[in-house]
C-alpha cells in the first residue's frame, strides 16, 4: 500500500516535472531559432529540412550542457556547448552511439604515438597535424576559458571521426552525418566515407570507383533509394553496394551496424596483415552482404582470391623486408638516429604503408589496377630495386646473408638469378605457379 | 524725336567698337529675353522649372557681361584714338545730347535713367536667382551628372516635397555664404572632372539633425509600435510569397513606459560612438551616459582603453540610423520583392523573381547596354521558359521588363559608380550593419557585458518567413517544426500590451 502510494507520488512529481521543464526549454528553443534564422540562415535551413526538424529535435535537445560540463557555457540565460558529442546523439540514439563507441573509428583519434603523427610533428608541422591528420582522425578537444564556446582554436573546429571530446566520449557523428541537416543518404554514399579513406595510402575510394560495385552505382545512384528510411540491400534497393552497404547496412541476412569494423576479418593497415579477432564470425557477417546478390560459389571464391593475395603479401614481400629492416636496427646500421632519418627506413615505409596497403585494398574490393598496377607492381618494383640495393649499400655481413639466402633459396625470389627462356618455360608449364598454390590452400 | 529713335541715337553712340557693339547686343537682348520669358511664366505658358536655369541663371549673367563690355569698349576706344572724353562724346552724339543743361546733358539723364533701370533690374533678378538657387530642380539639375543619383532617389523619396536646401542648407546668412562657398569649389571641381566617384559618405558638413529633421519629426512624437508586413518571394517556379511582419517598438519610452528604439534620442539620454576613420561603419566603441553624468563604454574586447583620434567621434542622432531618408537606394532582393508585391513584376510568369534578379545584378558598362542586357537576358530566359507565350504572358514580360529597367535605373548609376551595396542603409541590420555596428557580441563594458542584441528588444514578430502575415497570432500547431519559436514569439508579442 504504502510502496504503491509512493509509487503514484513518485510518478506525479516526476509529471510536474516535466510539464515544468518543457514550456522553459521550448521557449529557450524558440528564442534560438528566432536568433539563428537570421544570424545563421544556411544552417537554420538545413535544420528545417532534416529529419530532426520535423520530429520537433530543437536546438538544445542536442546543445544544451549541464552545470558541470567543462565546454558550457552561458548563452542568452541557457547553458549551452557547441560541441555535440557521441554522448548526445546517444541520447536518443543509443544503440548506434554505443557500436561507434566500441569500432574501430572510435579509436582514431588516438595516434598521437603513431609514426603517422610522428611523420606529420617532425616533416611538417602541428598546423599540418591539426589539418592534415586529425581532420579525418579527430584530435583531443581542447578548452580555453577566454574563448567565447570554451573551445580552443587549434582544436575547433574539428569533426573528426575519433575526436577526444571534453566528456570522454570518443567520435564525432558528423564525421559522416554532417550538420546540420544529419542526413542518413549522404552517409550511405561512398563520398561520405571519401573524405579520408582515399589517395596513395588508403584507396578505398578509388578502388571502389574503380570497381564494377563502384560504376554500377554511379550508373544507377537514381535507383539506390538512398533517402529511405528503411535501406535493407535485397530488399529496400538492388542495384549496387556503397561503402555504408557492405560494411554498416543492413541486408535481408545481417543486422545494420555503426560499428564500420565488424564484417572486417583481415588487418590491412599494418606491415604484415593478420586475421582478426573473431575471424570467423565477420567474415560470415561480410559473406552474408554479398549473399544479398551473389550466389555462395561466387562469394566463396571472391574471398578464397583475397586471402591468396594477402598471404602472397605478406610472405613473398611484407616478412622479407621487415626483417630486412630489423637485422638493419639490430646491428645498429642506421647513420641518422631519428626515425625517417635514413632513406632504406622511407623504402620501407612506402612500401608497406603505401603500395603495399593500395595491392591489399584493391585485391580486398576487386579493384584490378590497383591491385597489380598500383599495388604489386610497385611493391616489386622497391622491394627489388630499391629496398634490397639499399641494405646492401651498408655491406653487412648478417644482412648480406639474409638476402643472398632469400634470392638464392626461396622458389618465389629464385627468379632474379635465373634465365627468361627458362623463366617462360616454367610459366607456361604451370611449375611457377605452384610455388604459390600454399597460398590459396593455408587456412582452409 | 521719338523715344525710340532716342534709343537708337544712345546705342549707336554707345558701339564704339565690336567690343561694345557686342555689350549692346548682350545687355539688350537678354533683358528683353528675360521680360519675355518672365511674362511666358505670369502668363502660365512656360511651365518646366528647368527653364528656370535659363531664366535666372544664364539671362542675368549675359546681362551683367554685356553690361561690363560696355565700358571696356568705351575704355579701348579712347586708347586707339588718344582724344579726350569730351571730344570723343561729341563726336559720338548730338550736339543737343551733350549740350550742358540744368541737372546734367540729356545724355547724362539718360544713363541715370538707364543706371537705376539696371539696378532694379539686376535687384529683381538676383532676388529670382537666389530663390531659384532654392529650388531642388536647381540642385538636382544644374551639375545634373554628378547630382543625378541623388536626384533619381530624391524624386521618389518620402521627402520629395522637402526641398534640399532645407537639410543640406539651412538658414540665415551663415549658412547660405558657407553653401555658397561650398557651392563654388563644387563648381570647380565639376569643370575639372575633379569630383569623387561616387560621392563619398557620410556627408559631414550636414546640419545637425536637432535643426533639420527635428523641425517636423521631434522626438516627443515618437510613440508605440510600427507594423511592418514584409513579403518576400522565394527563387522557386511560383516565386512563393513568405512574409515578416515586425510589430517595431519605436517609443523613445519616456510616455509608453516601453523603451524603444527612438530611446536613443530620447531627451534623457545621450550616447556617443567612435568610429574608425569617421567611417559610422566599424564602432571602436559606443557609450551612453548614466544617470549620474557618467559614461558606460562598450568598446572591442580588450581595447577598452585604446586611445581614439577626437574627429572620429560622434553623438549619436538621427542620420546615424536613419542615413537614407531621401535617397534611398535599394537592395536588389528588396527593390525586387517590393515590385512583386505591387504587381509590376507578374508572378505569373514562372521563376520570376530568380530570372529578374539574374538581369539585375550583372555589372552593366553603362544605361545602355544595362536596358539592353535587361530586356535580352529576360526575353532569353522566357522564350526557353515559355515556348509558347500566349499573349497575356508576353504582356506580362513587358511590363515586368519595363519594371526591371525602372529599378535599375533608380539604383545604378555607372557615371557615378553607383552600384548595388555603394550606399547602405543603417535603419536595419542587413548584412550585419545598421543596429548591429553597436548591436553585438564584440562590443563589451568592462564587465564583460555586450550591448543588448536580442532579437526581441527592438521588434515582436508576427509571421517569420512564414506563409501568412500574421502567422503567430494563431495557435501553433504540433505538426509544425518551429512550433517552438512560433509559440516563444507569439507569447513575446502579446506580452508587450501588459
Amino acid at each position: 500500500m504504502c510502496r504503491s502510494m509512493l509509487a503514484i507520488l513518485f510518478i506525479i512529481s516526476l509529471v510536474l516535472a516535466v510539464l515544468a521543464q518543457t514550456p522553459a526549454t521550448s521557449a529557450a528553443a524558440g528564442k534560438c531559432l528566432t536568433c539563428h534564422k537570421e544570424k545563421t540562415p544556411g544552417l537554420y535551413q538545413q535544420w528545417y529540412g532534416s529529419a530532426h526538424a520535423l520530429h520537433k529535435v530543437t536546438c538544445l535537445d542536442c546543445h544544451r550542457a549541464e552545470s558541470g560540463d567543462a565546454d558550457g557555457f552561458i548563452h542568452y540565460d541557457v547553458r549551452i556547448a557547441t560541441l555535440v558529442t557521441p554522448t548526445d546523439c546517444g541520447r536518443c540514439h543509443k544503440r548506434e552511439a554505443a557500436e561507434v563507441g566500441a569500432s574501430y573509428h572510435a579509436t582514431a583519434g588516438l595516434i598521437l604515438e603513431s609514426q603517422d603523427a610522428y611523420l606529420a610533428h617532425v616533416l611538417a608541422g602541428a598546423p599540418v597535424a591539426i589539418l592534415g591528420c586529425e581532420s579525418c582522425h579527430g584530435g583531443k578537444v581542447k578548452l580555453d576559458p577566454g574563448s567565447p564556446n570554451r573551445l580552443h582554436k587549434e582544436s575547433w573546429p574539428n569533426s573528426g571521426i575519433g575526436r577526444l571530446n571534453p566528456d570522454g566520449s570518443k567520435g564525432a557523428c558528423n564525421a559522416c552525418h554532417p550538420r546540420h541537416l544529419f542526413s542518413k543518404a549522404q552517409a550511405r554514399q561512398p563520398e561520405a566515407c571519401g573524405k579520408c579513406h582515399l589517395g596513395p595510402d588508403h584507396p578505398q575510394k578509388e578502388v571502389y570507383e574503380e570497381s564494377k560495385h563502384g560504376n554500377t552505382y554511379y550508373t544507377n545512384l537514381d535507383a539506390m533509394n538512398l533517402k529511405a528510411d528503411r535501406w535493407v540491400v535485397g530488399a529496400d534497393y538492388s542495384a549496387a553496394p556503397t561503402c555504408a552497404t557492405c560494411h554498416m547496412a543492413a541486408s535481408t541476412r545481417v543486422q545494420a551496424t555503426h560499428d564500420v569494423g565488424q564484417r572486417i576479418y583481415w588487418t590491412l593497415r599494418p606491415p604484415v596483415s593478420a586475421a582478426k579477432d573473431n575471424a570467423g564470425p565477420r567474415r560470415v557477417a561480410m559473406k552474408n552482404v554479398c549473399a544479398a546478390c551473389h550466389g555462395q560459389v561466387f562469394v566463396n571464391g571472391h574471398f578464397h582470391q583475397y586471402d591468396a593475395a594477402v598471404r602472397l603479401y605478406n610472405d613473398k614481400f611484407a616478412r622479407p623486408a621487415t626483417d630486412i629492416l630489423a637485422l638493419i636496427t639490430k646491428n645498429k646500421l642506421l647513420e641518422r638516429p631519428a626515425s625517417f632519418g635514413n632513406d632504406i627506413e622511407w623504402i620501407y615505409w612506402e612500401l608497406w604503408h603505401h603500395e603495399g596497403r593500395r595491392a591489399r585494398h584493391g585485391a580486398s574490393m576487386m579493384g584490378p589496377d590497383y591491385t597489380w598496377w598500383h599495388g604489386f607492381y610497385e611493391v616489386a618494383k622497391h622491394f627489388y630495386f630499391e629496398l634490397i640495393p639499399e641494405a646492401r649499400r651498408y655491406n653487412n655481413p648478417e644482412v648480406n646473408a639474409f638476402i643472398d639466402r632469400l634470392l638464392r633459396d626461396d622458389p618465389m625470389h629464385r627468379w632474379v638469378n635465373e634465365r627468361t627462356d627458362g623463366l617462360k618455360r616454367q610459366i607456361r608449364s604451370g611449375e611457377l605457379q605452384e610455388y604459390y598454390r600454399r597460398f590459396f590452400a593455408a587456412g582452409k | 524725336m521719338t523715344l525710340i529713335a532716342r534709343y537708337r541715337a544712345f546705342v549707336r553712340g554707345l558701339s564704339v567698337n565690336p567690343v561694345g557693339r557686342a555689350g549692346v547686343v548682350l545687355t539688350t537682348s537678354s533683358f528683353l529675353t528675360f521680360l519675355f520669358m518672365e511674362l511666358l511664366r505670369l502668363l502660365g505658358v512656360l511651365t518646366n522649372a528647368y527653364i528656370g536655369l535659363i531664366t535666372y541663371l544664364l539671362l542675368p549673367t549675359l546681362f551683367v557681361v554685356g553690361l561690363a563690355l560696355i565700358p571696356l569698349g568705351w575704355w579701348l576706344y579712347r586708347k586707339a584714338r588718344a582724344r579726350a572724353d569730351r571730344e570723343l562724346l561729341a563726336e559720338r552724339f548730338s550736339p543737343d545730347a551733350v549740350a550742358p543743361r540744368p541737372g546734367g546733358s540729356r545724355l547724362f539723364v539718360t544713363v541715370v535713367v538707364f543706371t537705376l533701370v539696371n539696378i532694379l533690374f539686376l535687384t529683381a533678378a538676383s532676388m529670382r536667382m537666389l530663390t531659384f538657387m532654392d529650388t531642388p530642380v536647381f540642385c538636382g539639375t544644374a551639375c545634373h551628372k554628378v547630382m543625378h543619383p541623388e536626384w533619381a532617389t530624391y524624386q521618389v523619396s518620402p521627402h520629395a516635397r522637402v526641398r534640399c536646401v532645407d537639410c543640406h542648407v539651412g538658414e540665415g546668412t551663415g549658412a547660405l555664404v558657407s553653401s555658397k562657398l561650398n557651392g563654388a569649389r563644387q563648381m570647380f571641381l565639376a569643370m575639372f572632372n575633379a569630383y569623387e566617384r561616387p560621392v563619398p559618405t557620410p556627408v559631414r558638413q550636414l546640419r545637425p539633425a536637432r535643426e533639420t529633421c527635428e523641425k517636423c519629426h521631434w522626438p516627443d512624437k515618437f510613440y508605440g509600435y510600427r507594423q511592418q508586413v514584409r513579403v518576400h518571394y522565394g527563387m522557386d517556379r511560383d516565386s512563393t510569397p513568405r512574409y515578416t511582419t515586425l510589430n517595431l517598438k519605436i517609443d523613445t519610452g519616456e510616455a509608453a513606459g516601453h523603451a524603444g528604439i527612438h530611446w536613443h534620442v530620447a531627451e534623457a539620454n545621450a550616447v556617443r560612438y567612435a568610429s574608425a576613420e569617421d567611417e559610422r561603419q566599424e564602432m571602436l566603441w559606443v557609450e551612453v551616459r548614466q544617470l549620474d553624468g557618467t559614461w558606460r563604454r562598450f568598446a572591442r574586447r580588450g581595447e577598452q582603453a585604446a586611445p581614439t583620434p577626437a574627429d572620429w567621434q560622434r553623438t549619436l542622432d538621427c542620420v546615424d540610423c536613419h542615413n537614407r531618408v531621401t535617397h534611398i537606394y535599394e537592395e536588389p532582393e528588396v527593390a525586387v520583392d517590393e515590385r512583386m508585391r505591387r504587381g509590376l513584376m507578374d508572378r505569373s510568369l514562372p521563376f520570376v523573381r530568380r530570372e529578374v534578379l539574374g538581369a539585375l545584378l550583372p555589372d552593366y558598362p553603362d544605361r545602355e547596354a544595362a536596358m539592353a542586357g535587361i530586356a535580352a537576358r529576360l526575353e532569353g530566359a522566357y522564350a526557353r521558359l515559355l515556348p509558347e507565350m500566349t499573349a497575356a504572358q508576353r504582356q506580362a514580360l513587358e511590363r515586368t521588363i519595363t519594371a526591371a529597367q525602372a529599378v535599375y535605373n533608380r539604383n545604378i548609376h555607372p557615371l557615378m559608380a553607383v552600384r548595388w551595396g555603394t550606399y547602405p542603409s543603417h535603419l536595419d541590420h542587413r548584412h550585419d550593419g545598421g543596429c548591429f555596428r553597436c548591436h553585438n557580441q564584440e562590443l563589451v563594458d568592462s564587465t564583460g557585458a555586450a550591448v543588448s542584441h536580442d532579437c526581441t528588444l527592438c521588434h515582436s514578430f508576427l509571421a517569420y518567413g512564414s506563409a501568412g502575415p500574421y502567422q503567430f497570432l494563431e495557435t501553433p500547431t504540433d505538426n509544425d517544426s518551429e512550433a517552438a519559436m512560433h509559440r516563444y514569439l507569439r507569447e513575446e508579442f502579446l506580452k508587450q500590451g501588459e
